[in-house]
């Protein structure tokens, strides 16, 4: 039971981090119909900035936590503006290959910056020790994945407020409806894509933040970890912001469950899954989701016309 | 009608491999430039060609499914995997931890592209039920599912950060690792290798031009250009997405073969998502859906970091020296290639060629 409950405080972190990655990436694909595979990218760098100014520049932590996540923000901003608005109109194939140029950029360029030794994040409370963790009935929870939870509850309410009541979350919800019509009626919409892409960084950023915080670290392969929220989009339908939690959740526990039970279950079976086999099971589900409901759980079904 | 090559009197004629006189005429030339360039080059440039053509050979592959079909493909380096691994098990030599039964080359090189075609058909109705990103997504998965039976099968694949030899170059019972000796004249490994690149390479490419102008090559374009409509003209959607998968992890596993007797070993680990990655940027720089694309892609991204090491010699500066170091500053200049080339030239360094060729063949009453 412990074991059942330790796998699942795990996984329900994981799938908060997910889950702001993956919100990113249903915004972006609803308003512009675009899959970016720049957002892992942006998370690490995120990540970066954050331990740059924390770590290097010795700037008081919830400053560089504050800076690092705004800074990201407007990287997703200028991407969009310098890379993606000529793109406006074309192939949806081309646009996914060019936000994989981009995040071949950006994750070369925070390479070079990382090198070889695991960059930290700094620490706001010293004392806890890195964090730190509390036991609770056997059962170990690290406050950062209480963090994590917590933040990302609070941003997809606030996220949900945002839609519904503001003058911009209106005009996001109808550019992504419909872009013309939303034109039409005097929306800006060239002003709702670099809107989009300043939450969807600042969203990547907070996730970033989560993966490699701690005893995390960021790595060259730090991205790996955001990489897998998009099973988690493919799972819940990629036009569905709902459908990006509950898949993050699905995904998440997941590879919670797995990453404990793995063991037991080989020495059941006689069989053996591999090492990390946690980190496949994600694709996985997302394989099988796919072959049985194309358009995910909560996705729209597409109606096309010759 | 010869003193008028450019007039077509009949579609044969127009779509015959080479149309005019000019073609058979430069590619007569090209032909005697590269098979003698073997004789004059020095070992470091004859493995960065050899390179290049084979990785034309895999591009030919992913420009068959994306380029022509439409269909993207994130699995294309599992595949090209697939057949490095068949070749090294096939054509190997066994050791403590790994399976090789030391086969001939007349075996390994096309069990190699059957295997990988094998394979590829898991994901044919998959394809079949899926189009655009999802497919793209599938295809994904495949990948990382791929990646971790390649970390995790150490007979055949030696294990994650281990890797293996690959397959020997052993053709009709003669070895040629050593090279080859006529008389007094020796034949090295390197040059053997490169003819051998060579005319795979083209043999691969004639067949790539071969699809194009067929019957199936004209059901991909139409998939390409609008499925449902090719499907209500009665192309059977099922065989042709199929078959393209099929065609381009045959060419992806012979490709991969044989690029892999060039370098020597592999490590698994290689056939990760950037190595799929790679493989639409080669076909997207070099120009997706055209004959001669891929080859130019494929020249671009082996011979680019060949150049940038070239100067670094000649101009005696040490990599040290740098801001970022070689294996960076070739990532860079490859994803900026990308960007700029999608957003400024959507047929890739093909379209350039066409544009230059066309200007000078009106030149100098350019208009």
């Amino acid at each position: 039971m412990t074991v059942f409950l330790q796998a699942t405080v795990e996984g329900l972190s994981l799938a908060a981090i997910y889950s702001l990655v993956a919100i990113g990436f249903v915004l972006i694909y609803k308003s512009m119909d675009v899959l970016s595979f720049a957002q892992p990218a942006l998370a690490v760098v995120g990540a970066g900035l954050i331990s740059s100014l924390a770590v290097d520049r010795g700037v008081p932590f919830w400053i560089a936590l504050f800076i690092g996540i705004s800074l990201t923000g407007v990287l997703g901003l200028i991407v969009e503006r310098t890379f993606l608005r000529p793109m406006v109109g074309e192939p949806v194939f081309s646009v996914a290959i060019l936000t994989i140029g981009i995040d071949i950029l950006l994750r070369t360029t925070l390479d070079n910056w990382i090198g070889l030794n695991p960059r930290y994040m700094g620490d706001p409370f010293p004392s806890f020790g890195n964090f730190g963790s509390a036991q609770i009935a056997g059962v170990t929870i690290k406050y950062l994945e209480i963090a994590a939870l917590a933040t990302a509850i609070f941003i997809i309410i606030a996220l949900n407020i945002f839609f519904r009541k503001s003058k911009y979350g209106v005009a996001m919800r109808a550019t992504s409806f419909d872009q013309e019509a939303a034109l039409a009626q005097g929306i800006n919409v060239g002003r709702i894509f670099g809107l989009v892409w300043f939450i969807a960084g600042i969203l990547a950023a907070f996730a970033g933040f989560f993966i490699t915080g701690g005893f995390n670290t960021l790595s060259q392969t730090s991205f790996v970890v955001a990489l897998r929220a998009l099973p988690a989009v493919v799972i819940g339908g990629l036009d569905s912001i709902p459908g990006a939690v509950v898949g993050s959740i699905i995904i998440g526990l997941t590879q919670g469950y797995v990453a404990y039970y793995q063991y037991d279950f080989e020495i059941l079976t006689g069989l053996t899954l591999g090492n990390g086999f946690s980190l496949l099971a994600p694709y996985l589900i997302m394989f099988v989701i796919l072959i049985l409901k194309p358009d995910g759980l909560f996705g729209t079904k597409e109606v096309e016309r010759v | 009608m010869k003193s008028r090559p450019n007039l077509y009197t009949n579609y044969d004629k127009e779509s015959a491999i080479f149309s005019n006189n000019t073609q058979k005429f430069w590619f007569a030339v090209l032909f005697v430039l590269s098979v003698s360039l073997c004789f004059v080059a020095t070992d470091y440039w004859i493995l960065l060609i050899s390179r290049s053509l084979t990785f034309s050979i895999g591009a030919w592959g992913i420009n068959i499914v994306s380029g022509l079909a439409g269909q993207i493909t994130l699995a294309h380096g599992s595949f090209i995997g697939i057949g490095v691994y068949t070749a090294a098990v096939l054509g190997g030599v066994a050791s403590n931890s790994v399976w090789g039964y030391e086969l001939d080359m007349l075996i390994w090189l096309p069990a190699a592209g059957i295997v990988a075609a094998l394979f590829s058909l898991i994901l044919a109705p998959l394809a079949v039920r899926l189009k655009g990103l999802n497919l793209a997504l599938v295809t994904l998965a495949f990948l990382f599912i791929c990646s971790h039976i390649f970390s995790n099968f150490i007979s055949v694949t030696g294990g994650a950060g281990i890797g293996r030899k690959v397959a020997k170059l052993v053709l009709f019972g003669i070895n040629l690792e050593e090279g080859l000796a006529f008389g007094n004249f020796l034949l090295e490994k390197n040059q053997i290798q490169y003819l051998f690149c060579l005319f795979l390479c083209m043999i691969m490419g004639f067949g790539f031009k071969n699809i194009v102008r067929s019957r199936a090559g004209r059901a991909y374009a139409g998939i390409r250009d609008g499925d449902i409509a090719a499907e209500a003209l009665g192309v059977n959607l099922f065989r042709y997405k199929a078959s393209a998968f099929a065609l381009a992890s045959f060419y992806a596993g012979v490709g991969g073969a044989m690029a892999s007797t060039i370098s020597g070993g592999v490590e698994p680990g290689l056939f990760n998502l950037l190595f799929s990655i790679l493989a639409v940027a080669i076909i997207v720089i070099g120009g997706a859906g055209t004959v001669l694309g891929p080859l130019f892609g494929a020249f671009f991204y082996i011979m680019a970091p060949g150049f940038i090491q070239y100067i670094l010699k000649i101009t005696h500066l040490t990599e040290s020296a740098l801001p970022l170091n070689l294996g960076q500053i070739e990532a860079i200049l490859f994803g900026l290639c990308i960007i700029l080339f999608l957003i400024f030239e959507p047929r890739g360094l093909w379209g350039i060629w066409f544009r230059l060729r066309n200007y000078f063949k009106a030149w100098p009453f350019s208009y």
